[in-house]
């Protein structure tokens, strides 16, 4: 537990959080890893972990017909996936490791119990996640204007 | 006399006549014109010429070719109006009217030393890579270089070759990124300025910036979020040239003409007009 503690304080979401509430965040983490081509999100499937990126890039992509995908956004180490789901949702896009990807994924159901069991905990990540959240909304703000042309 | 003193030393609006030696289909409407001169054409990376095609017209266009190969004037076109689509027909022995070279160039002598960053997003690398040519075969002179450029798509990407090479290179670091792309594309997606949050910065690098106005205008907003001082960054704009020897007014930038005062600007000089909406 403390080795996962210390782990999840390098990554960027999370290094400015109180200790208690990164301690909060521990007995909701796991380590995961995904291979190249593996799929960490699925449209349409139950979208209930947020992933906190560690090594390796995957793609946000919208699927097609035909088994092929337009990407739409890529991410990396320090990126977080899923940051609109702090309630369980169906996600509406496909993720996918390009290749080897470790990251610490994150219980929403269990973030979200702890967040109203502590309101203070509750602002701090609901902060964290609108930070994010602004973040990824003016990145696709700007894809969205064209600006090569 | 020499045929370049000549060339400058005559009336500012009589083209010199040139044949257009080589003809490149870099992207379905971007293509790249070049001419020898014996005598050779020497000019600053960054600076641009007039191009004129007799019985349509002249544009500015921006000198794409290597500064130490002066005896091959290059220049990157994209097809977008009447002179430039004249000028995409043009094949290999065509007349074309060539005067210039005209206005301000990239700082290379005064970065000499210095980190360099180039970010250009799409047309943007055509003026920058005189730049980068001129840094990379005077590589000692210069720190780390970085080139960041970014495009629509895969298929948009200008320069593939230059890319390949210069990515190849152990002594320059170089990141793509598109807006939409296929699994067949294997760098980033997402918006060039994802790439500038990233990427190493010293409070001393010197960061050059090309590409269409609004994209400078995001660029130029991370870097100072990064903490690049407006008088480490240069950026080269554009506007509607005609005379391109500031008499004509054609393209003014609040008390600037861009042909002779630009087109490329250390930041500071212009940062205040930067953000005013009718300029």
């Amino acid at each position: 537990m403390e080795d996962l503690e210390r782990a999840l304080r390098t990554h960027p979401f999370i290094a400015d959080l109180e200790p208690e509430h990164v301690r909060f965040l521990v007995g909701c983490t796991k380590n995961v890893r995904f291979r190249p081509g593996e799929y960490l999100v699925r449209e349409g499937q139950r979208e209930d972990r947020l992933y906190l990126i560690r090594e390796g890039t995957a793609s946000i992509e919208m699927p097609r017909s035909g088994g092929d995908a337009v990407v739409v956004e890529t991410v990396g180490p320090g990126d977080v996936l899923g940051i609109s789901r702090v309630t369980p949702a169906k996600a509406h896009l496909d993720v996918r490791a390009r290749e080897e990807l470790v990251a610490f994924a994150v219980d929403n159901a269990c973030v979200l119990q702890k967040m109203n069991a502590d309101p203070r905990f509750g602002y701090a990540i609901t902060r964290k996640l609108l930070e994010r959240t602004y973040d990824r909304l003016a990145r696709a703000r700007l894809q969205n204007l064209d600006v090569y042309r | 006399m020499t045929a370049t003193t000549a060339r400058q030393t005559r009336s500012p609006y009589l083209p010199t006549p040139m044949v257009v030696a080589e003809v490149t289909r870099d992207l379905e409407d971007v293509f790249t014109l070049s001419f020898d001169v014996p005598e050779g054409f020497p000019f600053r990376p960054g600076q641009f010429n007039m191009l004129w095609v007799h019985g349509v017209g002249e544009v500015p266009i921006s000198i794409s070719g290597d500064p130490g190969e002066p005896t091959r004037l290059v220049h990157t076109i994209r097809s977008v109006g009447n002179v430039t689509r004249a000028m995409a027909s043009l094949g290999v022995g065509s007349w074309l009217g060539v005067r210039g070279p005209y206005g301000t160039w990239w700082p290379l002598e005064q970065v000499r030393g210095r980190d360099v960053l180039f970010v250009a997003g799409g047309l943007g690398l055509a003026p920058m890579r005189s730049a980068i040519l001129h840094v990379l075969s005077h590589r000692a002179d210069y720190g780390r270089v970085t080139v960041l450029f970014g495009a629509r798509s895969p298929a948009q990407l200008l320069f593939r070759d230059d890319l390949q090479r210069w990515r190849g290179r152990f002594d320059c670091w170089l990141e793509a990124t598109v807006d939409r792309a296929g699994r067949d594309w294997f760098g980033p997606v997402g918006p060039i300025t994802h790439l500038v949050a990233d990427v190493p910065l010293k409070p001393e690098t010197a960061v050059l910036v090309c590409g269409p106005e609004i994209m400078m205008r995001f660029v130029v907003r991370e870097l100072e979020r990064r903490g690049v001082p407006d008088d480490s960054i240069w950026l080269s704009m554009e506007r509607n040239m005609k005379c391109a020897v500031g008499l004509c007014g054609h393209c003014q930038l609040g008390p600037f003409f861009v042909c002779k005062d630009g087109p490329v600007y250390r930041f500071d000089r212009i940062a205040a007009l930067f953000d005013v909406r009718e300029v």
